[in-house]
């Protein structure tokens, strides 16, 4: 029996292509990340000066300020510069690290974020960690039985959470467990001796802020998981597999899952935009030490070189995590490797 | 000897919501072992819901009635432990749509793999080299084990789910359309595939399709169903040379023999076709191309020539078919002699001049020539009535003189008659025959000179086939209308066309009249495309065990 | 020949409500916002305003539920329920203005990038990609913080940040109805970029996106809360305006779950209402979910 051309024609691509595509598809997304980068940074300089008026008189509303301090303070914060050097002079910090010079506190802006990373990284990743296994697996069970008792009442609770206030959620929880867990901070005021009893202090200050952040996410995953499967079910590769004899919950382990699963793993990443959001009310309600609550303490201020550190620093990093999906989308999907 | 497979009264009864389909009605069917039986039909016939009764694997809709004996033993009343291991051991099904068919995200030789290891208990090791084996056995290298199906073509995939058929060694294989989606050429070679691994093994093989002629190659006995009941059954060279029941007529009159003087200009149709008139050998060209040039630029950035250096003429009271196989580039030819498609060098001439590249210059041309696609199914807006649809040309070029008459008089010269009962209608509310018409009216109610079709049959029922195929004859021969229809079928053309182009990997490797081309044809690939069809001669059928 | 195709339309639409009227949920949701949306326009009618006004008020601070105050009273003695009922709305309105903001935004970028390609489309995606990525809170929050506080900000805050999964959305749908081959014969009919626009892209993508809108509705009462509670909002009374004041004044530690209460559950149950509807437009005009789903 001869191959056809047709046969040959179709195979040839494919092996040749893998090679260069990988790395074209590496830089455009790296590419891609970089425009969105600039894109946050000139935003967070630019939004900045749409204020109306003038900064000084939000910064010094509340102090009486004399002609010759205001002049002063305004050289000192560069603000007599034309707005393009400001803009230069703005970029230039930022590759150094440094973010300019709070107004409340004046220390500088860097150094304050800095001390509250940790915190809200122990926080979001608990509560994230925890959303997607119980997503997950919610979702997985809902659409199998879908239409059961099981389905209609998980998602029936998992559209009322979607449909909740975030920080609401905070503050019935803090009414309903009044004194069983602390209600603000991560720490006692005077913490205790030893690591693991620290640790545990920890873990007890970190309940109720991370319950609150993952009732309000897990229900997200939840639904994407369950609607992303229901998707894969009617597909014609699982009657084959029921075909070669396969238990049903082989069929759903090894067939339909890893396959639902692909989708829902870039939307969870896709995402983290609102779990950044929540970690900002959450952390207002809790008084959790992290990133969100220095969100919340500038936006109340307005304490402006910290909101514009804040925000380049939150947007910065959810770039940087849809980077990491598609990177890891293509490594995962032999499709999108191909295409 | 007990036969391998008996369908006793079978009928599946589905529950919808417009209340219950009978799918399939008293179906009784016998197959012994080392034979191959035919199961023929259009969609809708019922033929899948019997492969999926076999393994019961119809959905949880379905009522059967009857019983589905394999090796003797009642499947209907197996318990889910028996069935489960019957299942793919006993019998395997080679399912339509391999593309489908195949998990997305697994490697193919896992898959292939995953029956044996389940049912044979095989270790990891022993299902390697037994995939290997499988895959040397459909013609496929061991290193396409790593593949994933979206990384093989058509073909190849097709040759994956057969290896995964025969993983288990089943007494009983299903092909159900196994080879629909391909090419004629490659279609000939899983046609011989199956045959021979019938032959070798001796297996039972029940071949579902909707072609009767790829059926008259490889079977002893052909089934024809109709409207879930099996309308005619016997030997295949007396099924296919003297059919009895009307629908096998008309399925078998849908794929002529290239040569056969009584199909020649003759397309099975009802209605009788007007008279040749006179026709000038030197009409004059309405439509051409001149080294016509397409690129794309492929995932990698090179320069692929879809179309390389083409020159093409179509005159009036012409049709002229270009024939080839997918990705040969005839689909892109067409695009861009409609302007659908921007030419990278040469030219398209309509009656003489170039056809201009300006919006309202490239309207005007347009209502010239127009297009007629592939699926009428997709080819209509839904959300659009017949008389929106006919319309719609008119009204874009503003010829706003006696909208509904023009309409209809589109819809009559369609042979949808009468037109006014069809107005008001949906797509969905017509068949697929129908439809068409409706597309073929919406391009005439433009008064168009040329008309290009792309593959205008290939997704009909066989029975609709040959009234489409005469309705564009007709169309020539009362109102001179040329045609270019594009086709992978060479019978299509000697049913109608005047004239053959075949194209090969975007050149026109052969161009002249069908008698010259398809009975002496120069060009290797012609000839090889002609030796791929699948040929009724009784003579080709396998040896059955 | 106008009268048979709007015959069909009617048609249509029956047929539509006929399906939604099946899902019980979608039902209720429908008949709840209806409900609401008559009384909030009726509100000035039938609420006496001075109960509102801080001097004017009655009761004293805080004061638990009683015959005279049935949900109790806030920190400046007014009543609760009145706040409630008034502050439905100013939610309602941000919440709808946002949306229209949003989705007229959206549909425009999102049809206009698939229908047009090239460069176009790759601009606007970038763009798109960009506020699809961001947290929408925050960007929301730092625009209130440098532009005057009044309601119309908040509006434009939060449409401004929430156009991007419209824009998604239709553009999908777009891509998908202009992969369809009646697109291809309506060009080869002669068709320009409005005719296959208007007559072939819009009206099948507008039910997508009027199911879609239905759910931004919800995500923009939500964002409203929050954005209020952050204390980015106007001087008017909204939900999350007196959420943001019961925590400010200490309702939380003063154990005050009636001045907590009744503006979240005002919340939740609106945006679970739009949120049902939603889901059954979905269901009713999206073909791909109909059937066994």
């Amino acid at each position: 029996m001869t191959t056809s051309p047709t046969e040959q024609h179709a195979a040839d691509p494919d092996e040749r292509r893998s090679g260069t595509s990988t790395v074209r598809y590496v830089a455009g997304k790296v590419g891609g990340a970089l425009v969105s980068l600039v894109f946050v940074v000139a935003l967070g300089f630019f939004l900045f000066r749409m204020i109306p008026g003038d900064p000084l008189v939000t910064m010094t509303r509340e102090r009486p300020t004399g002609p010759e301090q205001l002049a002063h303070l305004r050289e000192r914060l560069g603000l007599d510069q034309p707005v393009w050097q400001q803009f230069l002079d703005y970029v230039g910090g930022l590759v150094q690290g440094d973010f300019g010079t709070s107004y409340m506190h004046r220390r500088p802006v860097a150094e304050m974020i800095a001390e509250r990373v940790a915190p809200t990284l122990l926080l979001v990743g608990t509560a994230t960690v925890l959303a997607v296994l119980l997503g997950l697996w919610l979702g997985v069970r809902a659409a199998w039985r879908r239409g059961g008792m099981f389905d209609r009442t998980q998602t029936g609770i998992a559209l009322a959470l979607w449909s909740m206030p975030q920080f609401w959620l905070g503050l019935l929880l803090l009414i309903a467990t009044q004194g069983v867990f602390p209600s603000r901070g991560m720490t006692s005021v005077d913490p205790p001796d030893g690591f693991a009893l620290q640790a545990l202090d920890v873990g007890w200050h970190l309940t109720l802020p991370c319950l609150t952040l993952l009732l309000v996410i897990y229900a997200q995953y939840m639904l994407v998981m369950r609607s992303s499967l229901l998707e894969e079910m009617g597909a014609d590769y699982l009657r084959t597999a029921r075909a070669k004899g396969l238990r049903d919950d082989l069929v759903r382990r090894r067939h339909a899952v890893p396959n639902a699963l692909l989708p829902t793993m870039t939307l969870i990443f896709l995402q983290f935009g609102m779990v950044v959001s929540g970690t900002v009310t959450v952390e207002a309600v809790f008084s959790w030490p992290g990133l969100g609550l220095l969100t919340y303490e500038s936006l109340r201020g307005p304490d402006l070189p910290v909101l514009q550190g804040v925000f380049v620093i939150l947007a910065g990093s959810v770039i940087v995590m849809n980077l990491v999906a598609d990177l890891l989308y293509r490594v995962v999907d032999p499709r999108v490797r191909a295409s | 000897m007990t036969p391998l497979l008996e369908l006793q009264d079978l009928g599946v009864t589905y529950r919808t919501a417009g209340g219950e389909v009978e799918a399939v009605r008293g179906v009784d069917l016998a197959l012994e072992p080392g034979e191959t039986v035919g199961i023929a039909g259009e969609s809708g016939s019922g033929k899948s819901t019997v492969v999926a009764s076999v393994l019961r694997l119809l959905p949880k809709s379905a009522k059967v009635t009857g019983r589905v004996l394999l090796d003797g033993e009642d499947v209907g009343a197996m318990r889910w432990g028996r069935l489960r291991a019957a299942r793919w051991s006993e019998a395997s099904v080679v399912f339509q749509g391999a593309m489908h068919a195949l998990n997305p995200v697994r490697r193919v030789g896992k898959q292939i793999a995953e029956p044996l290891r389940l049912h044979t208990g095989a270790s990891a090791a022993e299902a390697e080299a037994r995939v290997h084996e499988l895959l040397a056995q459909v013609d496929l290298s061991a290193a396409k084990a790593k593949a994933y199906p979206h990384e093989l073509s058509g073909g190849q995939k097709q040759r994956v789910m057969i290896a995964m058929a025969l993983a288990c060694a089943p007494q009983l294989v299903i092909a159900d359309e196994p080879t629909t989606a391909l090419d004629v050429i490659v279609q000939a070679q899983v046609l011989d595939l199956l045959g021979r691994l019938v032959e070798e093994r001796g297996i039972g093989l029940v071949f579902i399709t909707h072609d009767l002629s790829v059926l008259a190659a490889t079977c002893s006995r052909i089934a024809v169903m109709y409207q879930g009941l099996i309308v005619e059954t016997g030997n295949a060279k007396e099924v296919i040379t003297a059919p009895r029941h009307e629908h096998t007529k008309a399925l078998a009159a849908a794929f002529p023999e290239v040569g056969d003087p009584v199909s020649r200009y003759a397309p099975a149709t009802a209605e009788p076709l007007p008279e040749e008139g006179e026709r000038d050998p030197q009409s004059p060209v309405l439509l051409s191309a001149r080294e016509l040039r397409v690129h794309f630029r492929d995932r990698a950035g090179s320069a692929v020539a879809a179309v390389g250096g083409v020159d093409l003429d179509v005159r009036r009271d012409e049709i002229v078919a270009l024939v080839g196989q997918s990705g040969s580039g005839k689909t892109t030819l067409a695009r861009t002699l409609l302007g659908l498609q921007k030419p990278t060098a040469g030219g398209v001439y309509y009656d003489g001049g170039p056809v201009p590249t300006s919006a309202s210059g490239l309207r005007d041309y347009r209502r010239r020539v127009q297009l007629v696609l592939q699926d009428p199914n997709s080819a209509l807006n839904p959300r659009h009535t017949v008389y929106e649809s006919v319309a719609e040309g008119p009204r874009i070029h503003g010829l706003d003189a006696d909208e509904p008459g023009t309409v209809v008089a589109a819809l009559e010269a369609a042979e949808l008659r009468p037109a006014e009962q069809y107005l008001t209608r949906l797509p969905h509310e017509l068949s697929g025959g129908q439809r068409q018409r409706v597309v073929i009216a919406g391009a005439l109610a433009l008064n168009p000179s040329v008309l290009v079709a792309d593959e205008p049959v290939a997704s009909l029922d066989a029975s609709v086939r040959g009234e489409i195929l005469g309705l564009l004859l007709r169309l020539r021969r009362q109102l001179g209308l040329a045609g270019l229809v594009i086709t992978h079928d060479l019978g299509l053309a000697w049913n109608i066309a005047d004239r053959v182009a075949v194209m090969y990997r975007g050149e026109l490797v052969e161009v002249g009249p069908v008698e010259q081309v398809l009975l002496e044809p120069r060009h290797d690939y012609t000839r090889a495309l002609l030796a791929a069809m699948p040929s009724p001669e009784p003579d080709d059928v396998w040896p059955a065990g | 020949m106008s009268a048979p195709v709007w015959a069909r339309r009617r048609a249509a639409a029956v047929q539509a409500w006929r399906e939604f009227r099946t899902n019980t949920g979608g039902l209720l949701g429908a008949a709840f916002i209806a409900l609401l949306v008559v009384f909030s326009l009726l509100a000035p009618l039938l609420i006496d305003q001075d109960g509102l006004n801080v001097v004017t008020a009655t009761g004293s601070p805080l004061e638990p539920p009683s015959g005279a105050y049935w949900l109790g009273t806030d920190e400046s003695g007014r009543s609760v329920l009145l706040l409630t009922l008034w502050g439905a709305r100013v939610s309602l309105l941000v919440g709808f203005a946002a949306t229209l903001l949003s989705v007229v935004v959206g549909t425009l970028v999102g049809v206009v990038s698939a229908h047009f390609g090239g460069w176009i489309s790759a601009v606007l995606m970038r763009i798109t990609d960009f506020f699809l990525v961001l947290p929408a809170l925050v960007l929301a929050a730092v625009l209130m913080a440098v532009l005057p506080k009044s309601m119309w900000t908040v509006i434009m805050a939060i449409g401004v940040t929430s156009w991007p999964t419209t824009a998604r959305l239709v553009r999908a749908q777009t891509l998908s109805v202009e992969s369809r081959p009646y697109i291809e014969r309506s060009k080869a009919l002669g068709g320009g970029h409005t005719h296959i626009i208007g007559k072939h892209v819009l009206p099948s993508v507008l039910p997508l996106v009027f199911a879609n809108t239905t759910l931004v509705v919800g995500g923009s009462i939500i964002a409203e809360s929050t954005l209020a509670f952050l204390g980015m909002s106007g001087p008017e009374i909204s939900w999350g305006s007196m959420l943001d004041r019961a925590n400010q004044s200490g309702a939380v530690t003063a154990g005050a779950w009636w001045y907590l209460l009744p503006p979240g559950v005002a919340i939740v149950l609106v945006v679970l209402s739009f949120t049902l509807v939603g889901r059954a437009l979905e269901t009713v005009l999206n073909p791909r979910l109909k059937g066994d789903r």
